[in-house]
């Protein structure tokens, strides 16, 4: 099985080695330049609520590096099995279902790469930033949610994306129909959210995209 | 000693257009089994369903003794296979794709496979995607012997390929069957190429299989008799009757399955006289069962 894993892991990371590299600058560059401006010796140390607020506009970057992370990362694992409509995969000698775990344990594995970048990067701008009294810094908190949000979000999309063009379309197709019930519920003035309900189910605690909602701070009260 | 493939009344169906029915074929352990069949006749997909890429409706495949699907994992570590259309991701080197393969076969060759990256001269470094259509079909090939399987599954393996290349496949398989005692089952539609490598043969049309047996019944069995003085009735022969036409007025060409030289007494005593009798090669056999069979069955 450790042998079957690196194989896969290698060809995993051959297809994939552009995004990992560039995700990984990305999520070392993001948690340093958001603390940019909170130790400049010609300037002195930002004050709080400046700090807070490029902080915060800064954090924004996290869920969307994790979801473009997540997606781009499912769709590698996937292509070159779809462009051989899978025969090579359905022909090996193991349970599909093995094969499916050996895919996306390689695509997690190089999505460490990212994932520890923030860590370090984090890490990395605490130590160095003068950070003003009353704030924390929270490196290994942020480094947990992103890590979270990376997974879920190539969670989401391994699944969508191991699909056929006919799982896509039925997934394209139930929201069709929703966004056709809400529209027709409106036009009949029915008091119908369906958004609003899956929303407040998708991603609002603990629902399953709740991770990539509310403020991500580096540093806070 | 088991059959190497096994399928009992075998029904699978593919929307309204295409249906495989009762389909029941055995493959014996060690032979070279060539499945003939025009294009559209159902080879791919009753390989589809031996290797389990394909379920079923009903019915069973037996494959190296055991169920598939069910067992589909334990079988396919003991099979190999090239499909008709290249399978392999195009960004992958060659030397890549056999570390990758060979990742996966306890049984893997990594001497052969060397061995057969020289023969087949293979460039290492080669980009799959980047190979020529012949080098591309004999990697897979590569791939399918250096597994070291007790059963090789190969879909129009030399389809559209040049002679050279063709015999150096050819070759590589009759070596590996003569080294192993393997089964091979190879589709074609190129009569020629199986003529020469196959001690067994079925032929399929329509979803259906029309004929099996050994190579050697099927060519020596299949003859044009050229006849006279034929009554137009002559009721149940000991032969399988494939076409029968009139020639030159007087005279009946017929062309008849599983002849034996003893049958001439059931001619003589129809009170016909035998002028002829021609031996059809595998191709003229094949075109002619195709035509028989297609006389029998009512097409849509």
């Amino acid at each position: 099985m450790t042998q079957m894993f690196r194989a896969v892991l290698y060809t995993q990371w051959k297809w994939s080695r552009l995004i990992v590299v560039l995700g990984t600058i990305a999520a070392f560059a993001i948690p340093l330049l958001s603390l940019q401006g909170a130790a400049r010796a010609d300037r002195g140390a930002l004050q709080a609520q400046d700090l807070l607020r490029s902080v915060q506009s800064w954090g924004s970057l996290y869920p969307l590096l994790a979801t473009a992370l997540g997606l781009l990362m499912a769709i590698t694992a996937w292509a070159p099995d779809h462009r051989g409509r899978h025969i090579h995969a359905l022909t090996l000698p193991l349970p599909r279902w093995q094969y499916v775990l050996l895919r996306f344990g390689a695509g997690f594995v190089l999505l460490a790469a990212p994932i520890a970048a923030v860590s370090l990067g984090a890490l990395l701008a605490s130590l160095t930033a003068t950070i003003p009294p009353g704030l924390q810094t929270y490196p290994i908190a942020l480094a947990v949610r992103f890590a979270l949000a990376v997974f879920v979000a190539y969670a989401v999309f391994f699944a969508v994306s191991a699909g056929t063009a006919r799982t896509a379309g039925i997934i394209l197709g139930v929201i069709a129909t929703i966004i056709l019930v809400q529209v027709v519920a409106g036009i009949a003035n029915i008091d119908l959210n369906i958004f609003g309900a899956a929303q407040t189910v998708l991603a609002i605690g603990p629902g399953p995209l709740a991770v990539f909602t509310g403020r991500w701070m580096l540093v806070d009260v | 000693m088991t059959d190497a493939i096994h399928i009992e009344r075998l029904h699978y169906r593919v929307g309204k257009a295409f249906e495989i029915k009762n389909l029941d074929l055995r493959v014996p352990t060690g032979s070279i089994y060539g499945f003939l069949g025009p294009n559209g006749s159902g080879k791919t997909t009753t390989i589809r369903l031996i290797l389990g890429l394909l379920r079923p409706l009903s019915g069973r495949i037996t494959v190296l003794g055991d169920p598939m699907p069910e067992q589909h994992a334990r079988i396919l570590g003991r099979v190999g296979y090239v499909p008709e259309q290249p399978h392999l991701d195009a960004t992958l080197t060659v030397r890549e794709l056999i570390d990758f393969q060979a990742a996966f076969y306890p049984s893997w060759d990594r001497a052969q496979a060397e061995d057969l990256v020289d023969r087949f001269e293979l460039d290492g470094d080669q980009l799959f995607g980047r190979l020529s259509k012949g080098q591309k079909a004999k990697l897979m090939i590569l791939l399918a012997l250096a597994q070291r399987g007790d059963l090789l599954v190969l879909d129009e393996p030399t389809d559209g390929l040049d002679p050279v290349v063709r015999r150096d496949i050819l070759s590589a398989l009759v070596t590996y069957v003569s080294e192993r005692g393997a089964t091979i089952f190879i589709s074609s539609h190129l009569v020629h190429e199986l003529e020469r490598v196959c001690d067994w043969v079925a032929v399929m049309d329509d979803g259906r299989l029309i004929t099996a047996s050994p190579m050697e019944k099927l060519k020596h069995g299949t003859k044009r008799l050229v006849l006279s003085g034929v009554p137009r009735e002559i009721g149940d022969p000991p032969f399988r009757m494939l076409s029968r036409e009139s020639s030159n007025g007087a005279g009946e060409s017929w062309v008849v399955g599983g002849w034996e030289p003893g049958m001439t007494a059931y001619i003589e005593s129809l009170g016909a006289s035998v002028r002829d009798v021609i031996d059809l090669d595998l191709e003229d056999g094949f075109v002619e069962l195709l035509r028989s069979f297609r006389g029998r069955t009512p097409h849509p």
